[in-house]
């Protein structure tokens, strides 16, 4: 009898640990069965060049999803990315054109798109909108005012040297890469190691209960779009310098779509208080790597669409089971 | 003889995670009358309710409803037999007209699948004729009184032909006017051979309305009678097994000086003219019922609501308190009521729980260290006593005791002058219950300032130096802990007395005996 107990007690402890390192690290595990079955299926695909390729063309879109990842942590959402990124594109290389500065045009993108972002803060924390409302009206106004700027064409940059910050390289690695790389430890210090981070998934969990253990939820908010804005100019940067233009009409479309599925991928939830940069850095790559292999595989460009939501189901539905 | 019995439960027990809850329990109800069923928090009531209303299974033991043996498995077939549970919290929808909320999930159609609206008007108007009462039945339930929205569920049983009753405390959100309308409800549904059981912990509304009762204690069956033959004081003692103790826990002791004092605070619509003092050691209380106020008035005091007029000061300064982090920085703490909604993050785990008031005392250059964080818990580990394995689990795996520490220590780690816990005892078990009283009354003895919040008044009774009773947003009484008795509490909580002039002319008086 005693030592039956012991056994089963043992199980259901080794059980437990299974289930915990599942829920915590799934989308780890499910990084590695991808990317295991990618490197079976597709020869090419272990290539230190597309490695590196893959890596490349996540690098926006994974910028991005570091500050979605803040956003619905706290249990929010931010629609307006991919318009923001356009606006700031457009407002910096005007900037570049007019002072021939690189730095003033990179500074311009951030002032720009935190300024954005601190607008969708002030509508949310102040103004009390939901925030899937507040980041629409600026997905829309923000297009509008880049469509306005560029008279719904695209500008392209006049000064050289400006296109070299997203393609030069540093030890074969291209600077993207590395600038996203950057930011997802600066962004996973700020929210495991700091005060910022603590209060953002407090208030996502419980918003009335971190209000009442003295936390300023409206600055905190304000903070969580402002930084976003941020990022969402930094990834401004790297896709206008990439090829030294920026499309009023065309850039960062979607861009928003892609952001939230690699942070719900990577296991943060809808209604906040949970998730992992982490998580959102694997999910990046997932999708990198899906998209890589469909290319790959010539799959028809009009099916990628429909793979990638795909995925997104699948993972949403295995995270339920928790 | 068994035809008399509308319901039979026998030998019924029930465990949850192999700790029993309920040991060869019987009910035995008969048809028509208004049976009490009596018993502590945790005497197993509810569980044995929730048997009846098809939400728990019984590990052992029968359930018969009019003399057949039945097998109840799912709330559903609960109600099929005729059995409606009327709940604590009251499960109408508001933004739905009455005979919507009547017919909801059994609307009348026509063959087109058209609803037959007056047909059901006419029937809801029916039904609430024969509780006596005129409603328009197409009168959204959101504009109804509390009583009136536990009739429409009443009403609701009858419509679905239910013979049998189960109602869960239904007199604890309503005024006193609301409670003798609900009970000339309830002796009409006797008359037509309704029977009710009814749960309760007000003893004199047990004696006004029911026929006989049965006491549980610690899951165990201990007297069925009649409430004509017996009196209130033996059924108390048998809910609690012993003569009620009246000990108070506090002990007296001298107090320092003022540090919060409360002038005139008012909030348009929730409570005016509250004036109030305390004093370094001392524990003041609050009490009343549903909708005195009392809730209101802490969170405001706390920046959670914006006062309308009045001032408060701390240690003689006047502060302003516009954010729960302005009555942070003054030295005010909160342990709210509604643990759940107001008090825990629950995705957090138990440390960062703990330190999320304090964080600057964990921080070196911007980050966050957290050896320090966990020693910081385990000091209040043992302090409090938390009882837990792992700290770093989130803290909806601790139970309810536990979790009411960790928010404790959270304060505690702040420093605040003045702690204030509203309803603190809210679904903690009675050991864990004194524990935090233990507490609350060794914080006031090392010189802190106590506030707490409930709406009972035996607790307040006990660990409370100073009491105020609240009533419709103001203070009716300002009562000295130990001359305080349950009756008088009563009769200013429910406003049938109040003093003369305010409550700070008694305050004083009272000051001035000490």
């Amino acid at each position: 009898m005693q030592p039956q107990q012991k056994n089963r007690q043992e199980r259901s402890i080794l059980k437990d640990k299974l289930s915990w390192l599942w829920s915590e690290y799934s989308v780890i595990i499910a990084f590695l069965i991808i990317f295991i079955a990618a490197s079976f299926m597709s020869p090419r695909f272990l290539d230190i060049n597309n490695q590196m390729n893959i890596l490349m063309q996540v690098s926006i879109i994974g910028i991005i999803a570091l500050g979605m990842t803040v956003v619905m942590l706290s249990g929010g959402i931010d629609l307006s990315v991919g318009s923001v990124l356009a606006l700031v594109g457009v407002i910096a290389v005007i900037a570049l054109n007019a002072t021939g500065s690189i730095i003033a045009a990179v500074l311009t993108a951030f002032i720009v798109g935190s300024f954005a972002g601190l607008l969708n803060g002030l509508m949310v924390a102040k103004g009390r909108i939901a925030s899937f409302i507040a980041t629409l009206g600026m997905m829309a106004a923000a297009r509008s005012i880049a469509l306005y700027i560029a008279n719904g064409g695209s500008i392209s940059g006049e000064v050289s040297g400006f296109s070299a910050i997203a393609n030069s390289e540093f030890l074969m690695i291209d600077y993207p890469i590395i600038i996203f790389i950057i930011m997802t430890v600066f962004v996973y210090l700020l929210m495991h190691k700091t005060r910022f981070g603590r209060y953002v998934y407090a208030i996502g969990s419980n918003e009335k209960a971190a209000m009442l253990s003295g936390i300023r939820v409206d600055r905190v908010k304000i903070g969580v779009y402002s930084l976003t804005g941020l990022l969402v100019s930094v990834a401004a940067t790297i896709e206008t310098s990439r090829l030294n233009s920026i499309s009023s009409s065309s850039s960062g479309v979607s861009y928003e779509l892609d952001a939230i599925a690699a942070v719900i991928i990577g296991g943060t939830r809808m209604t906040g208080g949970r998730g992992k940069i982490i998580g959102t850095f694997f999910g990046v790559l997932i999708l990198g790597i899906l998209n890589n292999m469909m290319n790959l595989m010539n799959v028809s460009p009009h099916l990628q669409g429909f793979v990638k939501g795909l995925i997104i189901i699948v993972a949403v539905v295995f995270q339920k089971r928790e | 003889m068994s035809n008399d019995w509308i319901v039979e439960m026998k030998d019924i027990e029930k465990s949850f995670n192999r700790i029993p809850v309920l040991k060869k329990v019987t009910l035995q109800v008969k048809k028509g009358e208004i049976h009490a069923l009596l018993g502590e928090n945790g005497a197993g009531k509810s569980t044995l309710m929730n048997i009846l209303g098809g939400v728990h299974l019984a590990d052992k033991g029968f359930i018969m409803v009019d003399g057949e043996k039945v097998a109840i498995t799912t709330p559903k077939e609960s109600q099929q037999l005729g059995i409606s549970f009327i709940h604590q919290e009251l499960n109408v929808v508001g933004d739905l007209r009455i005979y919507e909320n009547m017919f909801l999930g059994s609307e009348l159609r026509n063959k087109l699948g058209i609803l037959k609206v007056e047909e059901m008007c006419r029937q809801t108007k029916d039904i609430l004729a024969k509780l006596g009462v005129r409603l328009d039945p197409k009168e959204y339930v959101r504009n109804l009184d509390t009583s009136y929205k536990q009739l429409i569920e009443i009403a609701r049983a009858l419509l679905h032909r239910s013979r049998i009753i189960i109602m869960d405390e239904p007199t604890t959100a309503l005024a006193e006017h609301e409670v003798e309308r609900l009970f000339s409800f309830m002796t009409k549904l006797r008359e037509t051979g309704v029977s009710i059981i009814y749960i309760s912990h007000k003893l004199k509304e047990i004696k006004a309305i029911c026929d006989r009762y049965t006491v549980l204690r610690d899951g165990e069956w201990v007297a069925t009678g009649s409430l004509k033959e017996t009196e209130l004081d033996q059924i108390t003692n048998m809910m609690v097994g012993r003569s009620v103790s009246e000990e108070r826990f506090v002990q007296e002791h001298s107090f320092g000086d003022t540090i919060l004092e409360v002038k005139d605070l008012g909030c348009e619509g929730e409570f005016r003219d509250i004036n109030f003092v305390v004093r370094r050691g001392e524990i003041v209380g609050f009490t009343g019922l549903a909708g005195d106020g009392r809730t209101e008035l802490i969170e405001t005091l706390f920046g959670y609501r914006r006062k309308s007029t009045g001032e408060i000061k701390v240690n003689g300064k006047q502060v302003k308190i516009n954010h729960p982090k302005h009555a942070l920085k003054a030295g005010l703490g909160l342990v709210p009521k509604d643990r759940k909604e107001n008090a825990i993050i629950k995705d957090l785990n138990v440390i960062h729980n703990l330190t999320l008031s304090s964080m600057s005392h964990f921080e070196q250059a911007g980050f966050i260290q957290e050896k320090r964080e966990k020693s910081r818990f385990s000091y209040y580990r043992d302090k409090l006593n938390i009882k837990l394995h792992d700290p770093t689990v989130t803290i909806d795996k601790l139970s309810g005791g536990n979790q009411q520490k960790v928010v404790i220590a959270k304060w505690l780690e702040v420093g605040p002058d003045v702690l204030i816990f509203d309803n603190p005892t809210q679904g903690i078990d009675v050991g864990a219950k004194r524990e935090v009283y233990q507490h609350i009354i060794d914080l006031a003895a090392e010189g802190k300032a106590i506030i707490i919040l409930s709406s009972e008044a035996p607790e307040i009774m006990k660990v409370c130096h100073y009491i105020h009773v609240m009533y419709q947003g103001e203070i009716t009484a300002s009562i000295n802990g130990d001359k305080a008795t349950e009756d008088l509490i009563m009769r200013y909580a429910t406003g049938s007395k109040r003093e003369g002039g305010k409550g700070g002319k008694y305050r004083n008086a009272a000051t001035a005996k000490e």
